[in-house]
């Protein structure tokens, strides 16, 4: 691992050095089995945003991404500052970063933010596109209205104080008003010929099977112009085939490798990039009536029951086996007192307590998906967990379904018709803010369709800990609070605690200045292809 | 994937003779003789008797996993053949995989044999209208190649061991119909038939001395024509995630599930493909084999 | 050769007799979407749909609607070339199932091609020395080609082809995606693994037909009579091949058909963006108006292919009669 970070650090090194004539394709395999949709709020989750988001679009907040040792935060992207109104804290004001265009050549201001918030949250605005609603709505649930104050300012409201809002808007890619209206308002047709403000412009594309991108030249920030060519991505859901692709010379990084082809990826000359990153793989319960899940005994009991250093030579060493929802070195970790670890003992005497034994079996269905963005290997680590909870008597069938798929079920909630009975779903989150990390999911008001509380969980006491966050402006008022609901996710056993994923990649070393954030998104500017 | 050939190529010409019961002592002879059947006939009797008698055949249990012992090559002192990615014994799971693999290859094809054989005898015998009704229907099932159809059903019904077993029957079915139909007609016209008509024997005497015992030769050897299609079929129905579900073993799945374990034991990633590939081929030798001794020239 | 005229009639004939097979293929791949475990609606809807998609999906697909008729709405709008739109994509059907179809077409093609080859050639060589050892070995190689599960040999040809000796691409239909291709080398790079692959099960069927065709043909006895009267051998070759190719051909027709139709565990192991691989998708998306105009669009396919092979082979031998 030492010498991977080495490598990396050595590459970026000579990059920064000067290449200012360094060009070549960079074919990316990924694992989402379709290219993600190219309107702006993109779809497949966070491969969607890193590939398809953030290449061709920005939002008013992006991601800092230039560093693999510090952890990665929200920096200005479309909006060069924001600040909230001391008196009514529901009043936000961003300022809009000057001369920007968007592909096509027309200007990015102001009235650019509100027409994409519109495109998302009203139904009855021309530019409204349900697919892209389904994906963005769910991400800015505190936001009540907005309008543009003048060209360069805006102004947003939110529904009661919430600190997390430039979290949120970080999600929000804008697209163009003036290609939508070029293009008769028919988003079909902005798909195939985009335009955002990003450092990429989509140049080709073919359902199902490649997308082209070239830099722009005229990309806002001088310092994030793409040095390559060419971006090409490809899809590759199948994990054989991707590694296949690779060894074959058939593209030149592919995204999650096979841990088990790992050792021979290596030995062909091929480097594994791997860095910590806030990421949570999980089981998430529902909690609706009738669910075996209520009972906290059997929830422990599954957590107990998980040989998670078993499973983590399962997947090579590429993870981190979980004590909590967050990974342990994560600054919101805290001091929980259920200890997450392996004792099958302790899981069957739970069980036994819960009035569960061979007289009265326990038997449940668990929603999975066969690839994915963050979902690392489904098939193995569920087969794995399925044996160990076997082992101390809960007996789990899986219905396995697509990534896009999975996604869907989960937006629409655990009593939806789409769920098949089944009482929790695998999922991998994002924990790279308080929202996604850790309110979304049990806030008694997210359930669906507003939020994503898939499994329609309501504590008061959780609630009222989430709304003191909310009015924590206060960066350290807000991590301890913030401690605290994570000591009360584990203590209470919310989840399946399992694993934290290292987000591996293989890439050839013709690859250069690549810099692995510690994000779920990744910048391809510095990239550059040696001969 | 085609049920070996085009039908109409496949319909087997009947013997001149009535048939008596000289004739199947005469096609058990000739069987015997046939070495390459004989050969066929010792395998899958072996693969089947492993299957059935696996609790006790088996070295280990097929169940039972252990991550440090995952993937193991070939020739290890504890697996003999190798251990799979959650490091459960090879061995133990391909002679457990059999008795899936079987059943989803065998089930379809005996259920598709009685279903068929009925409607197809009846359709022939009786002729005319309803002849063409019945037919015409088997047509429209005939519209669609057997993969695709399997897959259809299966998609549309879910994964699952019974909705494999049932979309598979349903595709065989009027194949087996077709060829019932077609023998049974071939018979009707025949002498001895018309005889026994005019000599006011009723339908179901007729069918019982004369039709059953000549047509369900023919179809029988048929049916076992579909067995390796059958096989491979629902391999690859759980190859695709729609047949059989994780932890079962069977020989489709375990290609699926040991795809990636390609790169670090090839060999015991191959393994299932190879017992599929085994059981499947010394199928069509018996069932060639059977066709020859029954076809007296 | 029967006469045009004679022709026409025929095939108009079986156009007649076809029209109810159409109806009733369309019937089952309707019936699909109804015998899905679950609301019919809520497999043409994605999970998380707002109110106002349901109702509008409610009216367009009429599910409150008895059976009949709303089987008689989807068979109109088919009829008019709307096949629905894809719940994962949002693009239409008809213009995803198009454009697989034509990558599909030219991966069968290719395969029946060489299928055909060899398969001819092991079934001329078993049926001409048959009972020699001769005919053993080449009956069992095609027995081979039909006792193979087809997408394991692809991918262990992947393993040496693709990964060990770096010969041949592993995946896919050319280096810039299905839309532009051509025949050309680079082109023929990518469909040689998946076309061999494919190939193998019409093989062994070709080879074991031929074989029998072959064998038949010399075993009657007017070749017998042909010999004795000192025809050269090669002149009993020639009588045999045209006597073998109008069925042989049919075969190879039928042969194209079940590719088309059976295409989706080989396509899948390559990922060759044809309707097998777009079959894949819509299963595990849970795709049903995908599902259904996919499979709708490749039987109707195979029925045409079956009327033209089966109008062609009467055409070439009017002795060959069909009820």
């Amino acid at each position: 691992m030492q010498r991977v970070w080495t490598t990396i650090a050595g590459i970026a090194i000579t990059a920064l050095a000067g290449n200012a004539l360094a060009q070549g394709t960079l074919r990316i395999g990924m694992t989402a089995a379709d290219i993600p949709l190219t309107t702006g709020q993109t779809d497949n989750g966070g491969e969607g945003m890193r590939f398809m988001g953030y290449t061709v679009y920005d939002g008013l907040v992006n991601w800092d991404l230039s560093s693999a040792d510090k952890a990665s935060d929200i920096v200005p992207g479309l909006a060069t500052s924001w600040s909230v109104d001391a008196a009514d804290k529901t009043r936000w004001t961003f300022k809009i970063r000057p001369g920007v265009t968007f592909h096509d050549g027309s200007a990015f201001r102001a009235q650019s933010v509100v027409w994409n918030l519109e495109k998302l949250l009203n139904d009855k605005s021309p530019q409204y596109d349900p697919r892209q609603s389904a994906q963005g709505r769910s991400r800015i649930p505190a936001v009540a209205s907005y309008h543009a104050i003048d060209d360069a300012t805006v102004e947003i409201i939110t529904k009661i104080p919430d600190a997390t809002l430039p979290y949120q808007l970080a999600w929000i890619m804008m697209s163009s008003p003036a290609q939508f209206e070029k293009l008769g308002r028919n988003w079909d047709a902005f798909a195939r010929i985009p335009s955002g403000t990003g450092p990429w412009k989509l140049t080709a594309f073919v359902p199902r099977e490649r997308a082209e991108m070239a830099p722009n030249t005229a990309y806002w920030d001088k310092r994030r112009v793409p040095k390559l060519d060419k971006l090409v991505l490809i899809p590759l859901p199948e994990a054989n085939a991707r590694i296949a692709a690779l060894r074959s010379g058939q593209v030149d990084w592919i995204e999650a490798p096979a841990p088990d082809a790992v050792t021979s990826l290596t030995k062909a000359g091929f480097i594994i990039v791997t860095n910590s990153y806030p990421h949570n793989w999980t089981w998430h319960f529902s909690r609706i009536p009738g669910s075996l899940w209520n009972d906290i005994r059997v929830r422990k009991a599954a957590n107990l029951a998980v040989d998670r250093d078993g499973m983590k030579e399962l997947m090579s060493g590429l993870m981190i086996p979980a004590k909590g929802v967050v990974p342990p070195d994560h600054q919101w970790f805290g001091h929980p007192r259920f200890n997450v670890t392996y004792d099958p003992a302790q899981a069957k005497k739970l069980l036994t307590e819960a009035g569960y034994g061979p007289n009265k079996p326990i038997s449940t269905k668990v929603l999975i998906s066969a690839s994915g963005s963050g979902q690392m290997q489904p098939l193995p680590m569920n087969e794995f967990l399925q044996q160990s909870l076997a082992e101390v008597g809960i007996k789990v069938e899986f219905e396995v379904v697509e990534w896009n798929t999975l996604i869907n079920i989960w937006r629409a909630g655990a009593k939806h018709d789409n769920v098949h009975g089944a009482t929790a779903i695998n999922f991998s989150y994002s924990v790279q803010d308080p929202f996604l990390g850790l309110i979304r999911h049990v806030e008694c008001d997210l359930a669906a369709p507003a939020g994503t509380n898939w499994g329609y969980y309501c504590d008061p006491e959780m609630d009222k800990l989430l709304g003191e966050i909310r009015n924590a402006f206060d960066p350290a008022e807000q991590t301890k609070l913030l401690q605290k609901v994570h000591e009360k996710y584990v203590d209470d056993a919310l989840f399946l605690m399992v694993a934290h994923d290292v987000n591996p990649r293989a890439i050839s070393p013709k690859v250069k200045g690549f810099v692995q954030a510690r994000s779920w998104f990744q910048d391809f500017s510095p990239i550059w292809m040696a001969k | 994937m085609a049920a070996i050939t085009d039908i109409g190529l496949d319909v087997p010409r009947l013997p001149a003779p009535r048939v008596g019961r000289g004739y199947w002592a005469g096609v058990g002879r000739r069987l015997l003789r046939d070495p390459v059947a004989v050969a066929a006939a010792i395998v899958i009797l072996a693969i089947v008797l492993a299957a059935v008698f696996a609790p006790w055949v088996a070295p280990a249990d097929p169940y039972r996993a252990s991550m440090l012992r995952r993937l193991r090559p070939v020739g290890d002192a504890l697996y003999p053949l190798g251990s799979d990615e959650l490091g459960r014994d090879m061995l133990s799971r391909i002679i457990y995989g059999g008795r899936l693999s079987l059943l989803m290859g065998l089930l379809p094809v005996a259920f598709a044999f009685i279903a068929g054989s009925t409607i197809g005898i009846l359709a022939g015998f009786v002729g005319g209208r309803v002849n063409t009704a019945i037919m015409r229907t088997v047509d429209v099932f005939f519209a669609f190649p057997s993969v695709l159809l399997a897959i259809a059903l299966s998609g549309a019904l879910g994964a699952g061991i019974i909705n494999a077993i049932a979309s598979l029957t349903v595709v065989f079915t009027p194949q087996v119909t077709r060829i019932a139909e077609s023998v049974t007609t071939q018979i009707r016209t025949r002498d001895y038939v018309e005889a026994a008509r005019a000599s006011g024997a009723g339908p179901l005497a007729i069918i019982r001395v004369h039709v059953l015992g000549n047509v369900l030769g023919p179809i029988f050897v048929y049916a076992t024509s579909l067995i390796s299609v059958s096989m491979i079929l629902a391999s690859g129905l759980s190859f695709l995630g729609l047949g059989s579900k994780p932890p079962e073993p069977e020989w489709g799945l375990m290609l699926n599930t040991l795809r990636t374990a390609i790169y670090v034991q090839p060999m015991v990633a191959a393994l299932p493909g190879v017992m599929i590939f085994i059981t499947s081929i010394s199928f069509n030798l018996l069932s060639d084999g059977l066709r020859s001794a029954m076809e007296v020239k | 050769m029967a006469s045009l005229h004679a022709m026409l009639i025929y095939t108009l004939k079986r156009l007649l007799y076809v029209t109810p097979v159409v109806i009733g293929v369309s019937i089952i791949c309707f019936l699909l979407v109804h015998i899905a475990p679950g609301d019919p609606l809520s497999a043409v809807l994605p999970a998380d749909a707002t109110q106002e998609l349901v109702d509008q999906m409610r009216a367009a697909y009429g599910f409150d609607k008895p059976l009949p008729v709303q089987y008689a709405l989807w068979f109109w709008k088919v009829l008019h070339g709307d096949l629905g739109t894809s719940i994962a994509t949002g693009r239409s059907v008809a213009s995803e199932v198009m454009r697989a179809v034509g990558n599909t077409l030219i991966l069968a093609t290719v395969a029946t091609v060489i299928g055909f080859t060899f398969g001819t050639f092991f079934g001329f060589v078993a049926g001409y020395f048959r009972g020699s050892p001769l005919d053993k070995v080449a009956s069992l190689v095609s027995v081979l080609g039909v006792s193979v599960p087809h997408y394991w040999l692809g991918m262990v040809l992947v393993i040496i082809f693709s990964v060990e000796l770096n010969w041949l691409p592993p995946t896919g239909a050319g280096p810039d995606g299905s839309a532009a291709w051509r025949p050309d080398a680079e082109h023929l790079r990518y469909i040689i693994l998946p076309a061999i692959t494919m190939s193998v099960i019409p093989m062994g069927v070709i080879a074991r037909t031929v074989r029998a065709l072959v064998a038949d043909i010399l075993d009657q006895e007017f070749v017998h009579a042909l010999r004795a009267k000192g025809l050269r051998e090669f002149g009993v070759f020639r009588h045999v091949v045209t006597n073998a190719a109008p069925t042989a051909l049919a075969v190879m027709g039928l042969q194209l058909g079940y590719l088309l139709g059976g295409s989706i565990l080989v396509e899948t192991v390559f990922s060759w963006p044809g309707t097998g691989f777009l079959l894949n998708a819509a299963i595990f998306q849970r795709d049903l108006p995908l599902l259904q105009g996919t499979i709708l669009v490749l039987a109707l396919f195979f029925v045409a292919l079956n009327l033209t092979v089966d109008v062609v082979q009467t055409g070439l031998d009017p002795r060959i009669k069909r009820t």
